[in-house]
């Protein structure tokens, strides 16, 4: 930042005078266009040319010094922005109108077929106002529009259009009438106003978004062309309805001598815009400024969009993880894959990856730096939002994790009551049965007295295997090497076990015993291995539990719900689960779990 | 059976209704039931004034419901050498079953307790301790033999001498494995001495030496 400023000044010298060439060559290069366009009637004139009178020429004179300054003032203030240019296309297609004055029929046909263009390069300067962008794919709709429309009835209204204007004295022949029709072009020409009426609400939507993103220095620029729009609109609804159908009141003021006025409404609008526009770094300026009041959590993505002008401007921090971006409201969020329509900037101090910045590429375009400017500005904020990010980043996890938990119980309480009745219960009815046989038939009573004696064993056996399984009574009586060897014993794999022979604290225990058990019973289903290990070491307050095996590896983590609950309890702890597993190459668990 | 060889017994297990029952059925089979119990220090008290020649206790007792049995049979020892125990227990834990007889296998057992639904097994199993022999639970045992080894010299053992192992380990002697299988003791002892050597088991191992070198060799 302050590398910048320091170096700021003299760059915007140098700049300046190579600024005050352009302006110059710009300036030149459109008087010449608006000499030739004005001469070119006067040389060889044909009768649509209107009577030459003061108040004409001066109301001419005036637009366009009023244009000129537009220009020169856009320049001056954003060497950088394409506004400029949109300026002075707009000023040049306005040049055109002219031609349709000169006598040859080729010329004034392209000068009458062309002249509605001008109405979109209108609409585009005014959407684009003032970054000289479109934004968004509305204004870039909205623009498209006019222009498609535009281009499509000029071509389509010289192709039928046969006379134009007045018959007098004589009619001249548009050039280009191949499938000339009189009633048509009549029907036509009424028309062809309409749509880009119609049109008109887009951009009054285009330019209300604008204000809504902007900050007050912007909304002061703004203010003049968000007047003058529904004025110049609602003008040329009131031109048009005078014209067509000779509503005497209002025709008479268009044939008055004050009929320019409207028109200098749009132009006037933009020079008061432009000389309100500042340098694009005082942007950063009013970010200080709005940072030093401070923004609440949440606001800085608003805050951001404003000082860059981009108001689909998008902040996404590092999640938690370390894996993925999350929006400030801790939800994840995609990176644009396509780099076309979108950039991505990172935010990066001290080598860490804070977040990124998913912008408008036209803004690094318009001005270099200026994101780097406007996100170093932002620094603090930024990490303060991170940091606000990454906590409901990690509630939303634990939220997540504490539905799969009580997920995990209500299965597991299934589960047993699904073993019960179907084991245990079952096995209890079927001796009742039997006893009662017993009681009936004296004869075969002793060996139905030895099945039902038989049935309960095989009863109390289940419901012991069933109890083990919820809660080893070995794991708390004797620690965690008894209840994984024990395990062990257990597992149709041979497995060797190097476990602490020392006490830890029940959950630690618990954690570490269901981590090998859910392991063992995972490597015994899928893994065909015929070889285990099991081997638990302390390092840095943190028991490792490693659990290897010479199986196909190739594990899949997303198949199962079993390592899922595993992390999850590993994570309540705030335990880690790492698990590698190559093809063909065995597989190794490790579970890192605290227990100072 | 005359009232000279009544042995006499104390009982020791929190469930009423199974204390009942198993007081019943020991009596049924001639056994002289002395005392019963609800936890341990009651238990204690009863050893100390009757001098039961066996103990009877649950592994589960007040107040933890764990392991407790397993305790009281340690004590009861240190302070009565002379007196048998048989613990009762829920769990198929072959390290609680070998804790309990390493120090002095003479007249201790682990027996599950499903098995006392066969009386027979009960009463068996309380005369073997009585007379200071060992009894290790035959699940325990399987548990043990069942265990996965890479390339045990248990693999070369045949069926019948696996068996005999088995016995062995649940604490049978030599003349109780024959009377056990139907066979001669001299097969027996035959199949004892292959066994040994096949293991690479001393032969100075006997009585109950041989069950905590049978033991502590299938816990290797």
């Amino acid at each position: 930042m302050t590398a910048k400023a320091a170096s700021a000044a003299p760059i915007e010298t140098f700049e300046s005078n190579r600024s005050g060439m352009r302006i110059a060559v710009v300036c030149a290069i459109y008087l010449v266009i608006v000499v030739v366009a004005n001469t070119l009637p006067l040389v060889t004139p044909n009768t649509f040319m209107p009577q030459v009178t003061l108040v004409n020429q001066g109301y001419q004179l005036v637009l366009w010094l009023i244009w000129l300054a537009v220009l020169v003032e856009s320049m001056v203030r954003q060497p950088s922005s394409p506004l400029w240019k949109l300026v002075f296309a707009y000023m040049a297609l306005a040049q055109l109108w002219t031609l349709r004055y000169v006598g040859n029929p080729v010329v004034w046909s392209i000068g009458w077929a062309t002249y509605p263009i001008q109405i979109a390069a209108l609409v585009h300067l005014i959407v684009a106002f003032p970054s000289g962008h479109l934004r968004g794919r509305l204004d870039r709709a909205v623009v498209g529009a006019y222009y498609a429309y535009l281009i499509a009835i000029s071509i389509a209204m010289s192709l039928i259009v046969r006379n134009v204007d007045l018959c007098q004295p004589t009619c001249h022949e548009q050039v280009f009438a191949a499938f000339a029709d009189d009633g048509l072009a009549e029907w036509a020409g009424r028309a062809n106003v309409i749509p880009p009426l119609v049109l008109a609400p887009g951009i009054f939507i285009s330019l209300w978004r604008h204000w809504r993103y902007a900050n007050p220095a912007a909304r002061q620029v703004l203010a003049p062309v968000a007047v003058a729009l529904p004025i110049v609109t609602v003008a040329t609804a009131l031109e048009y309805i005078g014209r067509n159908f000779w509503i005497e009141e209002i025709s008479a003021f268009f044939e008055s001598p004050l009929q320019p006025i409207p028109h200098l409404v749009m132009p006037i609008a933009f020079l008061i815009g432009v000389t309100r526009l500042r340098l694009n770094r005082t942007r950063v300026a009013d970010l200080v400024v709005e940072f030093g009041r401070g923004i609440p959590i949440g606001g800085l993505r608003d805050a951001l969009a404003q000082a860059l002008g981009d108001p689909t401007l998008e902040l996404a921090f590092t999640a938690p993880s370390g894996d993925g971006n999350v929006d400030a409201s801790g939800r994840a969020v995609e990176l644009p894959a396509d780099t076309v329509g979108r950039a991505v900037t990172p935010l990066e101090w001290d080598g860490e990856l804070l977040g990124v910045l998913i912008h408008d590429p036209a803004i690094e375009a318009d001005d270099p730096g200026l994101v780097e400017a406007v996100s170093s500005a932002a620094r603090l904020a930024i990490e303060n939002e991170r940091l606000a990010a990454q906590v409901r980043a990690q509630l939303e996890e634990v939220r997540a994790s504490r539905a799969r938990i009580v997920e995990a119980g209500d299965t597991e309480r299934r589960r047993i009551e699904r073993d019960l009745h179907d084991g245990a219960q079952q096995r209890l009815v079927a001796l009742a049965l039997r006893l009662q046989l017993a009681k009936e038939t004296a004869a075969g009573a002793a060996s139905l007295l030895d099945e039902a004696t038989a049935e309960v064993q095989t009863a109390i056996g289940e419901v012991r295997d069933l109890a083990r399984g919820l809660h080893p009574p070995i794991l708390t009586e004797a620690g965690l090497r008894a209840a994984i060897t024990a395990l062990a014993e257990r597992t149709p794999v041979p497995v060797t076990v190097d476990v602490p022979a020392r006490r830890y604290p029940s959950t630690i225990e618990t954690t570490a015993y269901f981590v090998v058990a859910e392991i063992l019973t995972n490597v015994v289903r899928h893994a065909r291995a015929t070889d285990i290990s099991v081997i638990a070491t302390e390092a840095e307050g943190r028991l490792l539990v490693t659990i290897r095996d010479n199986g196909r590896g190739g594990a899949d983590e997303t198949r199962g719900s079993g390592l899922r609950g595993l992390r999850d309890r590993l994570a309540a702890v705030g335990g880690t689960l790492n698990i590698n597993s190559p093809h063909d190459d065995g597989t190794t668990v490790t579970a890192a779990i605290p227990f100072t | 059976m005359s009232e000279v060889a009544r042995i006499r017994v104390a009982l020791a297990d929190d469930a009423a209704l199974l204390r009942e029952s198993l007081a019943a059925a020991l009596a049924a089979r001639s056994f002289d039931v002395v005392g019963q119990a609800a936890d341990v220090p009651e238990l204690l008290k009863i050893v100390e004034r009757e001098r039961p020649e066996v103990v009877v206790v649950d592994v589960r007792m007040p107040p933890t419901h764990t392991t407790e049995g397993l305790e009281a049979a340690r004590e009861i020892r240190a302070r009565h050498p002379g007196t048998a125990v048989l613990v009762l227990s829920q769990y198929i834990e072959t390290q609680y079953a070998v804790d309990l007889v390493r120090d002095d296998p003479a007249g201790i057992g682990y027996l599950l307790k499903d098995r006392v639904a066969r009386l027979s097994d009960l009463a068996d199993a309380v005369r073997r301790v009585a007379s200071g022999g060992t009894v290790i639970d035959p699940e325990v045992v399987a548990l043990l033999l069942g265990r996965p080894r890479r390339h045990s010299p248990l693999d070369e053992l045949t069926t019948r001498e696996r068996q005999i192992l088995g016995l062995m380990a649940e604490g049978l002697s030599n003349p109780a494995i024959a009377d056990r299988l139907h066979v001669e003791l001299k097969t027996i002892e035959g199949h004892v001495g292959v066994i040994f050597s096949k293991l690479g088991l001393g032969p100075s191992a006997e009585g109950h030496r041989r069950v905590l070198a049978v033991l502590a060799y299938l816990r290797r």
